[in-house]
């Protein structure tokens, strides 16, 4: 009598609980031999890899794999029972899963060895970190975005109260030479209240640049924090809110910035903001555009000696030699929901840093700015 | 058109301009610096309607609104808004603002908003004064009157109530033609709708 066909027998008792245990666990578990051929596989694997237990028993495990592991696991299994280095084993990683139907998923693995009767085998248990890495992705995001709105507000409420401020006189420019059409065309006419009216506009007037006087001497005033850093860096800080906002409008962002910048003297935040600003505004730009166009790139080159341009390129619809006229004009916007401030701003910031802020057609289509700003010589 | 325009702004140049704008077309502004020195100004003999600056330093455009609500204030407010104030002024209307006009305006649009809250508030006060002339009219029937006037509002013939009162129908008449000729009303129809005046 063999040992399966025992009820009593302890082995038999074991294996049956070890399956049902098996079965019952919420992380995949996998067993391969020491070729890397499938021997078990529980419920939550058949589950989480779409492949029955039955179909995938006896077949290579890289079936399972992902990205750049599919192809390798062979060599991987390989080298371990030659060098015995463990790369994976008992330390466990983050993989690329592939389920049947092709798709990827991120996972993490943690693998075991057992040997017995001088059989080698690989035990594996496979957690799909899809949702974790989706809240991660959701919970990045709105730090980001955070971060983002509290640089924006303080941009925003500085033209929302020069909005405010300029109203004012312009209000009351509007009402003064309206009262004074108003009586000019009377029979006969009060001139001496139109000329009264008339001194008012003129001191409105004056009032209003004051405004604007006062708001320049303010961003310069606020351009105090400079520090010595790189355009790498600063990409690298834009690039992950770029990216989220760039693919969450299927566009695709490529960044190609040189190693070898010298570094420029900034306030980082303000040229972050610009960027960002341009980013966006490239993404809008191709949001209704085909979807072949949709790609913005983001590149950095010498255009002389001490100077670098930091340009964002994108194929969108263009914009309109009327709209150029007036492209960098505070308030002027082509958007509903724009203060029309964004690139008003963003050339101010250029202009403090003794740099500029331009833009041209592309060849193609699309258009293309540039963020000049003089570079410090390396020492 | 009857009625004082009350500017509340506490902008010299604005409130000045407005003032002069007003003037040329014959309105009769009068204005105040802030929302306190209107609501200290402010009384019940007042007809007209408010140009109300919502951003103003001391008490805003919206509480200044409010209180006037407080003191039962019927005159129309229209707030002047800047650039960033939309939301407020959505709150404002919910609030019962007759509207609300955004800096800077074309004149016209300011001054047809104008007339239309002059127009509505003096239609506005004819209404109440109808109902006040009315309501005194009611409080001079004698409690019998009143009885007779509910049963007629009602449609019931003067023969039901004869009957309901336990008086004579020749008496139901005399106070029928009492009712009719107190209340000033010259049908039947006009007195049902006095009641529904009086129920308001």
């Amino acid at each position: 009598m063999t040992s399966a066909e025992n009820p009593t027998d302890k082995s038999t008792i074991r294996f049956d609980q070890l399956d049902s245990l098996m079965n019952a666990m919420v992380d995949a578990f996998i067993v391969i031999d020491a070729r890397g051929l499938i021997e078990r596989f529980n419920n939550a694997a058949e589950e989480m890899f779409g492949y029955s237990s039955d179909e995938i028993t006896g077949q290579n495990i890289e079936l399972l794999m992902g990205g750049r592991d599919s192809g390798n696991h062979d060599r991987y299994l390989d080298n371990y029972q030659k060098t015995g280095k463990k790369k994976v084993i008992g330390i466990g990683r983050e993989v690329i899963a592939r389920r049947k139907d092709g798709s990827e998923f991120p996972a993490d693995i943690a693998v075991g060895e057992v040997s017995s009767g001088g059989q080698k085998r690989f035990i594996g248990l496979v957690r799909d970190l899809t949702d974790l890495r989706a809240a991660q992705t959701q919970s990045f995001r709105q730090r980001q975005e955070m971060l983002n709105t509290s640089r924006l507000s303080t941009m925003g409420e500085m033209a929302a109260a020069m909005a405010h401020e300029l109203n004012q006189p312009l209000s009351a420019i509007a009402n003064y030479s309206a009262a004074s059409l108003r009586l000019l065309d009377k029979e006969d006419p009060d001139i001496e209240s139109v000329k009264e009216a008339l001194q008012q506009i003129n001191n409105q007037a004056h009032r209003a640049s004051e405004v604007i006087r006062r708001t320049r001497d303010f961003t310069r005033a606020t351009d105090t924090r400079r520090e010595k850093t790189s355009v790498q860096d600063i990409v690298a800080e834009v690039k992950p809110l770029a990216e989220l906002d760039a693919h969450a409008n299927n566009i695709a962002l490529l960044i190609d910035i040189p190693a070898n910048l010298a570094p420029i003297e900034v306030d980082s935040l303000q040229i972050q903001q610009v960027l960002l600003n341009l980013l966006r505004n490239g993404v809008d730009a191709m949001r209704d555009v085909d979807p072949a166009y949709r790609e913005i790139r983001l590149s950095a080159r010498y255009t002389a000696p001490g100077e670098v341009s930091i340009v964002v390129r994108d194929q969108g619809q263009g914009i309109s030699e009327e709209v150029a006229e007036q492209l960098f004009n505070p308030f002027f916007t082509t958007k509903n929901t724009g203060m029309g401030m964004g690139l008003a701003i963003c050339r101010t910031i250029a202009e403090a840093h003794n740099g500029s802020l331009e833009f041209r057609r592309n060849p193609e289509r699309g258009v293309s700015f540039a963020l000049t700003l003089p570079t410090q010589a390396t020492s | 058109m009857k009625g004082t325009i009350y500017i509340v702004d506490d902008d010299d140049a604005v409130r000045d301009s407005l003032c002069f704008l007003l003037k040329t077309v014959n309105l009769d502004p009068t204005t105040f610096t802030s929302g306190d020195e209107f609501l200290e100004k402010y009384d019940e003999e007042m007809t007209g309607c408010v140009l109300l600056d919502i951003r103003m330093p001391g008490t805003s455009g919206i509480e200044v609104q409010k209180k006037l609500q407080q003191l039962n204030c019927k005159l129309p407010i229209i707030f002047i808004t800047g650039h960033g104030d939309v939301p407020m002024a959505v709150e404002a209307m919910q609030s019962g603002a007759f509207d609300f006009i955004q800096k800077p305006f074309r004149d016209q649009e300011l001054l047809d908003r104008i007339f239309q809250a002059l127009e509505a508030h003096e239609a506005d006060e004819e209404e109440a004064n109808h109902q006040r002339d009315i309501q005194h009219r009611y409080v001079s029937l004698t409690p019998r009157e009143k009885e007779v006037m509910e049963f007629v509002v009602k449609g019931a013939a003067n023969k039901v109530i004869a009957i309901d009162l336990g008086v004579s129908q020749r008496t139901v008449e005399i106070h029928r033609a009492r009712v009719m000729e107190k209340m000033e009303a010259r049908s039947l129809a006009e007195l049902v709708r006095m009641s529904m005046l009086l129920e308001q």
